[in-house]
C-alpha cells in the first residue's frame, strides 16, 4: 500500500483510512506493507510493516496530507520526485497481490512499482486537488492525480459525490470507480460532562473548504435565541485569522470560543459534551468526524454537498451557503429536546451499525475482482 | 347482502420550511402553491378520471350507490385548484345514490379532545357539507377511523344514526365485521365496520405481483363478495387507491368501472350507501373501551402518538389550542385547527427500532421525521406567540 501520513500524526481523512482498512486487512490475515515517506512513529498494527526511504525526510520535506502547501517549493518537489522514484523501485520482501495507492502523492511512483511486478493497480481518492484548492487547482498535483487515476485498474472514491467528479472532471469512466465510505469505530465509552450551557461545536481543520465561516455567521444569527449556548471551533488551519476577526466583526466574542488543536482524548471529550455538531463544509468528499459526532450520540448537521450525507438519514442536511438553515438548526436541536434525544439516539445507531469491517471487506471485495480477472485474463 | 362502497377524500395543508429564525415574522405556515400543485397532480392522476368512472357507473347499473367522505381542507384546495371536481361531486351526490359522511372538518385529531371542541369540527364540516352538496350527513366517521365508545355517545349525542368503525377481530372478538351493530353505550347508533381483508384486497394487494391473487379481476373479486357469509360488506378505502397509490397502469381504474356491473349480477349482492346500511337490522351491542382505528397492525393510534416526537408536538398543539381560544380571534383558531390535522403528526412518525425511516415516508410531505417535527414545532410555538400577543410571549 503506496500510502502517505499514518497516525498517531496525520491531518485527516486519509490517515484515518488507512489505519482502519489496515487494521482490518491484517485481522482478516492479509499481509500489508505500507509505505509512507515519514519515519514514523506509526501506531502498531498487526499484519502491517511500514517501509520508508530511510534518507532525511522530515514534515518540512513532506506536508501532511491536508496541510496547505504555501506555492510549489523546490525542495518538496524534488523530496516528492526521490519519493517516487524510491516506491517505482522498491522490492517487496514477499511476493505481493495488488498494489494499492491513496491520493496523489505517491501515484507516479506506484504506477510504475505495478507496471514493474505486473500487479494490477488501486487507487483511492479522499479528495481531488479541486477540492482542495475550492476549484483552482496546481498543474502539478493534478497531473499527477490523473496519471494514476487515469493507470488505476480500480478507483475507490469514498461518496458518490466524489465518484460524480471523477467522472466529470477526470474522464475516468463510471464501470472503473468503486464507492467506499468510510466509517467510525464505536468509541469505548462515552464521558459527558457537567457542564453549565450547551455546546454547539465545529471540531476541523480551519481551511476554506470546511465553511467555517458559515458555522460562525449561523452562531451569530442563532445566538441571542439561545443565551446559554456556546459555539465551540476546535481546530487549527489557515482561515484561523481570518475567523478569529470575523467573530469579533460578529460581535461573537463572548459566545465563541477557538480551542485550536486538540488531541485526540480532548477531542471525544469535546464530541461527548456537545449538544449539538455542525459540519458546514463547501466541499467535502466525506466527513468522517460528522460519523464520529453521530457515534458520540451528538446530533449532527451537515452540509448536503458532504459524502457522509449520502449515507445517513438520522442528520440535518443543510445547503452549505444557507446561514439561516443552519441557525434555525441549531435553535431547533437546542430548543427541541425530544428532537435532540431521538436523533442522538439513532444517529449514534446509524454510525456505527456498518463499519470498517465491511469497509474492508468491500476493498477486498475490489482487490478480489482484480485478481480473478488477471487469473482468467490473456 | 348490502355492499357499501365508501371513499375518503382527503388532502392536507402542508407546511411550508418554517425555519426557527422565521418566528415572528410573519411568514405563511402553509406552502399554499405546493399544495395546490400536488392536488391538480392528484386530480390530473385519480380524482378526475375516478370520478368519471364513478359516474358512468350510476348510469349504466341502476342498483350502484356508493358514499363519500369529503374533509373540510380538501374542499378548500378543490375550491383552488379543480373547482371542476366540485361541480362533478354535486352532479353525484344530486342522483341520490351517493351518501356523504359526517367527519371533523380539518381531517384532526380533535377526537382527543373534550366533546365541545370536537363537536365544533363536526358540525363546521355538516356546515360545508350541507352548503357545497345540499347534503346532511347521517353517518359519523372520525379521522383514520377511529372509534371508541366515547366517540359513539359523542356520534349519538350529535343526531348521526350510525358510526364507521375498523372491523378488526383484535377488538370484535368473536363477532364477525359483516353485520350491523349497535353501540352499546348508545344503542340507538349503528355501527358499520370495515372488512379489512376484501377493503385491502384493493387498497393494499391489488397491483401487488408477489400477491398469490395476482392480478385481481372484478368478476373474481365479486364473486368473493358473493361468497362471504353474513348481510353487509364494508369496503372502506381511500378515494386514492384509484389512480394515486395505484397507477391508472394498474388497471385499477377499470376494476373500479367493472365491479359495480359485475356486483349486480348476483343476486344475493345489492349496492347500499353508509346511510341506507345503517337502517338494517342490527345484531347486538358492541363496546369499545379504547380507540381503535384502521392504521397499521394494532390499528391504534402509533402512527400520530406513538412516538417521542409525535407526542410532545402533540401536547405542544393542545396547549397552544387553549391559548388560541382564550384569544378569541377567529383566524388564529383557523389556523390552530389546520395545524391540528392528523397528517402532521402521521409525518413524525418513525419505524421500528432501527435507523431506517421506513414505509410512512411515501406519504410524507418532508425529508424526514425531523424536518416534519421541527418545522411544525416552530409554527406551534409561533402561533403561541401570537395567541398571548405582544410583549407576552
Amino acid at each position: 500500500m503506496v500510502g502517505w501520513e499514518y497516525p498517531p500524526f496525520h491531518t485527516g481523512g486519509l490517515g484515518v483510512h488507512c489505519y482502519e482498512i489496515c487494521r482490518e486487512l491484517g485481522r482478516m490475515g492479509h499481509r500489508v506493507t505500507f509505505l509512507t515517506p515519514f519515519h514514523g512513529p506509526f501506531t502498531p498494527t498487526s499484519g502491517v510493516e511500514f517501509r520508508w526511504p530511510g534518507g532525511p525526510g522530515t514534515p518540512e520535506d513532506f506536508p501532511y496530507a491536508y496541510e496547505t502547501v504555501s506555492g510549489p517549493s523546490e525542495r518538496f518537489d524534488r523530496s516528492l520526485t526521490d519519493y517516487n522514484r524510491w516506491v517505482a523501485d522498491f522490492v517487496p520482501e514477499t511476493p505481493a497481490d495488488i498494489v494499492h495507492v491513496h491520493d496523489w502523492f505517491g501515484t507516479v511512483g506506484a504506477i510504475n512499482l505495478a507496471r514493474r511486478l505486473k500487479l494490477p493497480l488501486v487507487m483511492t481518492i479522499h479528495s481531488t486537488e479541486y477540492d482542495r484548492t475550492l476549484g483552482h487547482p496546481g498543474s502539478d498535483l493534478l497531473e499527477r492525480e490523473r496519471r494514476g487515476l487515469h493507470a488505476a485498474d480500480r478507483v475507490i472514491a469514498v461518496s458518490r459525490h466524489l465518484k460524480r467528479q471523477l467522472v466529470e472532471r477526470y474522464q475516468v469512466r463510471p464501470g472503473r470507480v468503486r464507492v467506499i465510505y468510510n466509517a467510525v469505530r464505536p468509541p469505548e465509552r462515552l464521558q459527558r460532562l457537567e457542564r453549565a450551557g450547551p455546546i454547539v461545536l465545529y471540531l476541523g481543520r480551519l481551511a476554506a473548504m470546511k465553511g467555517v465561516d458559515t458555522f460562525l455567521r449561523a452562531a451569530a444569527r442563532a445566538a441571542p435565541l439561545v443565551p446559554e449556548a456556546t459555539f465551540v471551533v476546535a481546530g487549527e488551519g489557515p482561515e484561523y485569522p481570518y475567523l478569529l476577526t470575523l467573530a469579533a466583526h460578529l460581535d461573537l466574542s463572548d459566545r465563541v470560543l477557538f480551542l485550536g488543536r486538540v488531541t485526540e482524548e480532548e477531542r471525544t471529550v469535546l464530541l461527548a459534551g456537545s449538544s449539538v455538531f455542525v459540519l458546514p463544509s463547501v466541499v467535502e468528499p466525506f466527513g468522517i468526524v460528522a460519523l464520529e459526532a453521530m457515534s458520540a450520540g451528538v446530533p449532527t448537521i451537515v452540509s448536503k454537498t458532504s459524502g457522509v450525507a449520502e449515507i445517513t438519514q438520522n442528520t440535518f442536511a443543510v445547503d452549505f451557503w444557507d446561514i439561516d438553515e443552519f441557525a434555525s438548526r441549531i435553535v431547533e436541536l437546542l430548543e427541541y429536546p425530544e428532537l435532540r434525544s431521538l436523533m442522538g439516539d439513532r444517529g449514534r445507531w446509524e454510525a456505527i451499525r456498518s463499519g470498517w469491517p465491511e469497509r474492508a471487506l468491500e476493498t477486498v471485495g475490489v482487490y478480489a475482482e482484480l485478481m480473478a480477472s488477471r487469473a482468467s485474463g490473456p | 347482502m348490502k355492499i357499501v362502497l365508501y371513499l375518503h377524500m382527503h388532502q392536507p395543508w402542508r407546511l411550508a420550511r418554517f425555519r426557527y429564525l422565521d418566528l415572528g415574522s410573519g411568514r405563511p405556515y402553509f406552502d399554499v402553491p405546493r399544495n395546490l400543485s400536488i392536488f391538480r397532480n392528484i386530480a390530473e392522476r385519480c380524482y378526475r378520471p375516478a370520478l368519471v368512472r364513478l359516474g358512468q357507473a350510476l348510469d349504466e347499473v341502476s342498483g350502484f350507490r356508493f358514499s363519500l367522505s369529503i374533509t373540510g381542507t380538501f374542499l378548500e384546495q378543490a375550491r383552488e385548484a379543480a373547482p371542476d371536481l366540485l361541480a362533478t361531486l354535486r352532479a353525484l351526490v344530486r342522483t341520490g345514490r351517493v351518501a356523504i359522511a359526517g367527519e371533523s372538518y380539518y381531517h384532526s385529531l380533535s377526537f382527543l379532545l373534550p366533546p365541545p371542541d370536537l363537536a365544533e369540527e363536526v358540525r363546521l364540516h355538516s356546515e360545508v357539507i350541507a352548503r357545497e352538496f345540499d347534503y346532511h350527513p347521517k353517518v359519523l366517521r372520525m379521522t383514520e377511523l377511529a372509534y371508541s365508545d366515547e366517540l359513539a355517545r359523542f356520534a349519538d349525542a350529535e343526531g348521526f344514526r350510525g358510526m364507521l368503525a375498523e372491523g378488526w377481530e383484535g377488538w370484535l372478538g368473536r363477532a364477525s365485521a359483516s353485520f350491523v351493530y349497535r353501540a352499546s353505550p348508545a344503542p340507538g347508533l349503528a355501527l358499520l365496520l370495515r372488512n379489512y381483508r376484501l377493503s385491502d384486497d384493493v387498497g393494499f394487494r391489488f397491483s401487488s405481483r408477489e400477491w398469490s391473487e395476482f392480478p385481481l379481476t372484478a368478476t373474481k373479486y365479486a364473486r368473493w363478495l358473493s361468497d362471504s357469509p353474513g348481510e353487509v360488506i364494508g369496503l372502506f378505502l381511500d378515494f386514492e387507491t384509484f389512480g394515486e397509490h395505484h397507477a391508472a397502469s394498474t388497471g385499477i381504474l377499470d376494476f373500479l368501472s367493472a365491479l359495480p356491473h359485475e356486483v349486480v349480477r348476483h343476486p344475493n349482492l345489492e349496492w347500499a350507501t353508509v346511510d341506507e346500511a345503517v337502517e338494517g337490522p342490527a345484531h347486538g351491542a358492541l363496546s369499545a373501551p379504547n380507540t381503535i382505528t384502521w392504521a397499521d397492525q394494532n390499528r391504534d393510534l402509533g402512527a400520530w402518538l406513538g412516538n417521542d416526537l409525535q407526542n410532545s408536538a402533540f401536547q405542544a398543539a393542545k396547549k397552544v389550542g387553549a391559548l388560541v381560544r382564550l384569544n378569541g380571534d377567529p383566524a388564529l383558531l383557523e389556523t390552530w385547527r389546520k395545524l391540528f390535522t392528523s397528517d402532521h403528526f402521521y409525518y413524525m412518525y418513525v419505524s421500528g427500532h432501527g435507523a431506517d425511516l421506513g414505509v410512512h415516508q411515501y406519504f410524507s410531505a418532508y425529508g424526514s421525521p425531523y424536518d416534519a417535527y421541527a418545522n411544525y414545532m416552530n409554527a406551534v410555538t409561533d402561533l403561541r406567540q401570537r395567541a398571548v400577543g405582544p410583549g407576552r410571549a
